[in-house]
């Protein structure tokens, strides 16, 4: 007896012990799924500690920065578009209320008030008639006629720090920017305010929503309720397909019943072991399933033709379970390795996805092997005979199928020109080749929605208006050397020298000399400096009329240099942010940037009575610091600390994109990167990058690395499998042929439609992986066991056209069809997984059937040169 | 002097209603408060240092002298800030002319930029110099701006509720002063937005008698929204220095006088 039918001896004399011992199995685990949590951050795609994410939340709570809502309001109706007073009033009323909102569920969820971007909440600096420059914000009350609109509006285009941003440059849009506490609070938001906006009169103002953390939330909400209307949705197809195939209601149940259990048991282990429903493992149920039920239909198939030839269950049961128990390990371990391989990238959602369908699918396994037996055996007999009768002469499916006939022509041709097979095969690998160096790795969550999901449409429409609604935060850092006791004395020397003018403070600064010589003998310049300090300041306690401004001075000049790391005031650095900032714009995709150097300019132009020649960096440190203290004297002075951290040393340039794909922003920190090398800072200046945009590259990049590095190592370990699988390495070489051709035309055929490598692709490559394989498995093994039988591999290709072939073709179909409802979500990745799957199952049965029979035909005499010289091979069925 | 007059007259009310002090009418509370808190003397100098710390905990500080000068008692007032630190904006000044029947003149002076500028004061309630005060409790708010109503009394304090009149000019729905009863300095203020919420306080925390003048050395105010506060510290106070009228003066601000600078 064979291992197989070994193992299944249990199952088919006890097969309602089992059946209960399955439910009580996938009931216990299915248990902790109530207990889910969901997790929809894409921002969790890197560790909790990776340096990146670490930097990124250190940046947002430095310069207080939140994640950001955009609401754009547009009016192509007036004239003047949203600068009338309806709209107005209208954008008054909607930035009131969202200041008032919160999350229901979760109080600690809401709206940043103090922090929005609207026209009630932020200051604009005016000229105030008379020479005076004024403060006020900016509407503090809707305006009551269509010229105080207009005001409104001229103050804005002459903001550079609000002027696209605030408002578009045609003036037909208004950009209200809602940061909040959690991104987890967007979707709830935006349903909010549409709620809101409804109840607005209809004067053409058009409303809409976007920015990353809408996009991320809405995706994961609708993830959700994709996964319980797709995965069903597919399985009633499949099952659809196999009654088509097999006919019987009962026979054809027994795999949707394999595929709940590893789907149900699964997913309860996954939560159940504490992790969280993340994006990436929602879709293990839709990976899982077509895994699931492909062994099954294996058994079936190969069931549906033995049975009517033998006439009794179990004899039927057992050569099936024996001919198909070693290839059917095998896939299920080579599918399960290519998705275990997945725990070698660096992304801990991707690992625990790549983990738990690897589980899933030897679950599947186990419960095909030891369920669908049992299964069989409780059929009754009158289902049974209905079986046998339809056998042989049915019309679609039996040996005189459609499927069947076309089955042998297939052989046949395959049979007569091998090579030309191989050739063609040769030509289409050179394109694929060529269209996977075409290949473009980008991604972007705004474009996870089809082309005319509202979140897409928003999308468009605002950054078509605005200079952009995907931010990234580009911190500079003063990184400068600690300065030793001596070399301080040096410096503060020299100032102290450019204070002596005439013969009283020349006596002042002797003195003060002589003071700072004998603080140098401290051990830190930071002892040095206080002690010099306090000395200097006794002195000025004692001078008199006339030295007493000289003392001051010095004390001052030791202040000035104890804060000579405060770069971010200095005018020269400012200035190389400007030219930073300016080179930015020039590559076009940047819209917009601002930094502390706009404040700085806008400020200065206004105390000049608002005229242009002044919109300039001022000379001195100290002219600096007077523009940022007047730039204070506002409503909210802390909106400076957005862009410079109070003790100057760190600055942030907020860059706005009006496209969020990963490869704007990699060209922006590529740019960035260079002109930096290529025009070092007057000061030794650290770079380094935050935001939502940014960090969706940062696990792009580890996501296309990890995939690559995890995809070559289950392609060396199904390698090795498949050698000693089939105990020879030539064969399993052969095994590697059709999966490699799959993957490499469907990632060919990506490089060639110009579809971008994104984050499902990535994923499916392990799926290609896995499945792809299954077929060549399965053909050769059929082969080999036909070669044995027959010694002739002209026979045997021909007897592999029968059964073999159509079994193949029929998981093929059935997988394919059956996620085509996929094709059908609103959510693109679904739609490439639906695509991707039937691309897969296509090409590799083609691939498998037309590739692998030519191979064997020209290189029969040594494929099967053990095989003629020794016959007792141990897997052998009939020996 | 008419303050002297007040006192007795107030004692002899106080004597003659027995044991029980008799709570003098609100109006009164609200002017010796707004008079005790700005008004001390006929002139004054102080230092005063502040310190912000932000919800990060943060630290920045100001360093500068400001002199005052009454132009009436309890009336308009001028005020002259001579910033000493940081040391990049050494030499600003700020020149305020309080005016109670129109807004007040308000110039700066930045000396690196070598500009008098004048800034409107339509709104007083903007931040001064980056910390949590505003203008207005630099300079004192008007008190004719506000409704009073004293809604409780305990032995220590009066509690005062003040609604402005016009409450679009202001961010604030109310605010509540704890007056003490000993001497009437406002100890405590809490203002409410317009949800009714807490979210700005004033705090005294430290008093001298300085001249027979009750007087704060040290306060806090904290923005609860913001996470920010800042302690104001008061050193060197002299009342009644007979500070030049002329001195209060745009011309004044590029150079400022003796009294500013030491």
């Amino acid at each position: 007896m064979k291992l197989g039918s070994t193992l299944i001896q249990f199952s088919i004399q006890r097969p309602k012990l089992i059946t209960i011992l399955m439910v009580i199995f996938t009931l216990g685990l299915g248990a902790f799924i109530p207990q889910v949590h969901v997790d929809t951050d894409p921002e969790n795609m890197l560790a909790e500690d990776e340096a990146v994410r670490l930097f990124h939340t250190a940046t947002k709570e430095e310069f207080a920065l939140y994640d950001v809502l955009v609401l754009g309001v547009v009016n192509e109706r007036h004239e003047q578009g949203v600068f009338n007073p309806e709209t107005l009033r209208h954008v008054h009323e909607l930035s009131q209320y969202a200041a008032t909102l919160s999350d229901p569920e979760n109080p600690d969820y809401k709206v940043v008030s103090r922090n929005i971007i609207a026209p009630s909440n932020v200051d604009a600096i005016v000229q105030a008639g008379l020479g005076q420059v004024s403060f006020d914000w900016l509407m503090a009350k809707p305006p009551t006629s269509q010229e105080k609109a207009l005001e409104i509006r001229d103050l804005i285009m002459d903001n550079p720090l609000l002027k696209g941003t605030l408002a578009s440059e045609d003036g037909k849009a208004m950009g209200i920017y809602l940061p909040i506490t959690s991104k987890k609070y967007a979707h709830t938001l935006s349903e909010q305010l549409k709620e809101k906006i409804a109840t607005l009169s209809d004067n053409g103002d058009q409303y809409h929503i976007t920015g990353l953390p809408v996009a991320e939330d809405t995706f994961g909400k609708e993830m959700f309720v994709q996964m319980a209307v797709s995965a069903p949705l597919a399985m009633l197809v499949i099952f659809l397909l196999m009654l088509y195939f097999f006919k019987q209601f009962r026979l054809v149940i027994s795999p949707m019943i394999v595929a709940m259990v590893a789907v149900t048991s699964t997913m309860g282990l996954l939560i159940g072991t504490g992790n969280t429903l993340h994006i990436m493992s929602s879709m293990i149920p839709i990976f899982l399933m077509p895994i699931a039920v492909v062994d099954s239909i294996h058994i079936l198939s190969e069931f549906f033709d033995e049975y009517p030839r033998v006439g009794d269950r179990r004899k039927a049961l057992l050569h099936v379970i024996d001919q198909l128990f070693m290839p059917m390990l095998y896939t299920s371990l080579t599918s399960a390795a290519g998705f275990a391989s997945l725990a070698l990238t660096p992304i801990p959602p991707v690992q625990a996805f790549g983990i738990f369908v690897a589980i899933g699918i030897m679950i599947a396994w186990f419960c095909t092997i030891i369920f669908i037996p049992a299964y069989i055996m409780m059929m009754p007999e009158s289902s049974l005979h209905r079986l046998a009768a339809q056998g042989s002469g049915d019309s679609h499916v039996g040996t005189g199928s459609l499927l069947a006939r076309l089955l042998r022509g297939q052989g046949r041709f395959v049979h007569r020109w091998p090579k030309l097979i191989i050739m063609a095969t040769m030509i289409m690998t050179l394109f694929a080749f060529y269209g996977i160096s075409k290949i473009q790795v980008n991604d972007n969550p705004v474009k996870w929605f089809t082309k005319n999901h509202e979140i897409r449409v928003a999308d468009e429409i605002l950054n078509n208006h605005f200079r952009g609604t995907y931010e990234a935060y580009l911190i500079l850092e003063s990184q400068l050397a600690e300065l030793t006791p001596a070399k301080a004395e040096a410096e503060l020397t020299h100032m102290f020298k450019s204070l002596a003018a005439d013969e009283t403070s020349k006596a002042v600064v002797a003195k003060a000399l002589a003071v700072l010589t004998r603080a140098a003998k401290e051990d830190s310049t930071e002892a040095m400096l206080t002690l010099l300090e306090n000395d200097l300041l006794d002195n000025m306690d004692l001078a008199d009329e006339t030295t007493y401004d000289v003392w001051d001075d010095l004390i001052a000049k030791v202040d000035t240099f104890r804060n000579r790391d405060q770069v971010f005031k200095r005018p020269d650095v400012l200035k190389y942010i400007v030219d930073l900032q300016n080179h930015l714009l020039s590559t076009g995709v940047v819209g917009k940037s601002s930094s502390i150097s706009d404040v700085v300019k806008k400020v200065h132009k206004e105390l000049f009575a608002s005229d242009p020649a002044h919109y300039t960096i001022p000379d001195s440190v100290g002219g600096v610091a007077q523009c940022l203290i007047s730039f204070q004297n506002s409503h909210k002075p802390e909106d400076l600390y957005h862009l410079v951290t109070p003790d100057y040393r760190k600055a942030n340039i907020w860059v706005q994109l009006p496209n969020g794909d990963n490869k704007v922003m990699e060209s922006v920190v590529a740019e960035v990167k260079k002109y930096m090398v290529g025009h070092p800072p007057p000061v030794n200046i650290s770079h380094q990058w935050a935001g939502l945009t940014y960090l969706n590259v940062v696990w792009q990049d580890k996501m296309v690395s990890g995939m690559l590095k995890a995809f070559l190592s289950s392609f060396v370990i199904v390698f090795i499998m498949m050698a000693l699988l089939f105990r020879s390495p030539s064969w399993g070489l052969l095994a590697m042929v059709p999966l490699t051709m799959t993957i490499g035309w469907i990632y060919g055929i990506i490089g060639f439609v110009g579809k971008d490598y994104d984050m499902p692709v990535a994923v499916l490559s392990s799926l290609t992986l896995g499945l792809a394989v299954d077929f060549a498995i399965h053909f050769l093994e059929r082969s080999r066991a036909a070669y044995k039988k027959t010694g002739s591999w002209n026979t045997a290709i021909t007897a592999m056209f029968e059964e073999p072939a159509r079994a193949i073709s029929r998981n093929a179909i059935v997988i394919a069809i059956g996620f085509t409802p996929l094709l059908l979500a609103p959510l693109v990745p679904y739609k490439t997984v639906g695509i991707f799957l039937a691309s897969i199952m296509a090409i590799s049965a083609l691939g498998t059937m037309l590739i692998l029979p030519a191979l064997v035909t020209i290189l029969q005499a040594w494929l099967f040169r053990r095989y003629t010289q020794k016959p007792s091979i141990p897997e052998e069925p009939h020996a | 002097m008419p303050k002297q007059s007040l006192f007795i007259l107030l004692l002899l009310t106080a004597l003659l209603s027995g044991p029980a002090l008799a709570a003098p009418p609100l109006d009164e509370i609200i002017r010796r408060a707004n008079h005790v808190s700005y008004y001390n003397g006929d002139d004054g100098r102080s230092e005063v240092s502040m310190t912000i710390t932000d919800s990060q905990g943060r630290i920045r500080n100001r360093l500068f002298t400001i002199l005052r000068k009454d132009v009436e008692d309890g009336g308009n007032q001028f005020f002259f800030v001579y910033f000493k630190r940081p040391s990049d904006v050494r030499k600003t000044t700020f020149l305020v002319h309080k005016n109670m029947e129109r807004d007040d003149d308000r110039w700066m002076y930045l000396p690196d930029l070598d500009l008098v500028k004048r800034i409107a004061a339509s709104d007083k309630r903007t931040s001064f110099v980056g910390s949590d005060y505003f203008y207005e409790d630099v300079s004192g708010r008007n008190i004719n701006a506000d409704h009073h109503e004293l809604t409780a009394e305990d032995d220590t304090y009066y509690v005062i509720k003040n609604t402005p009149k016009k409450p679009d000019d202001v961010e604030f729905s109310s605010y509540t002063v704890w007056i003490d009863k000993n001497n009437f300095m406002p100890m405590k203020a809490e203002y409410t937005d317009k949800n009714g919420e807490v979210y700005r306080t004033m705090e005294v925390l430290a008093m001298e008698t300085i001249q027979g003048h009750p007087t704060v050395t040290k306060s806090r105010i904290s923005d609860l929204a913001t996470g920010s506060n800042t302690v104001t510290e008061f050193r060197n106070i002299k009342y009644n220095i007979d500070l030049d009228r002329n001195i209060f003066s745009e011309r004044y601000l590029r150079r400022p006088p003796r009294e500013a600078r030491q």
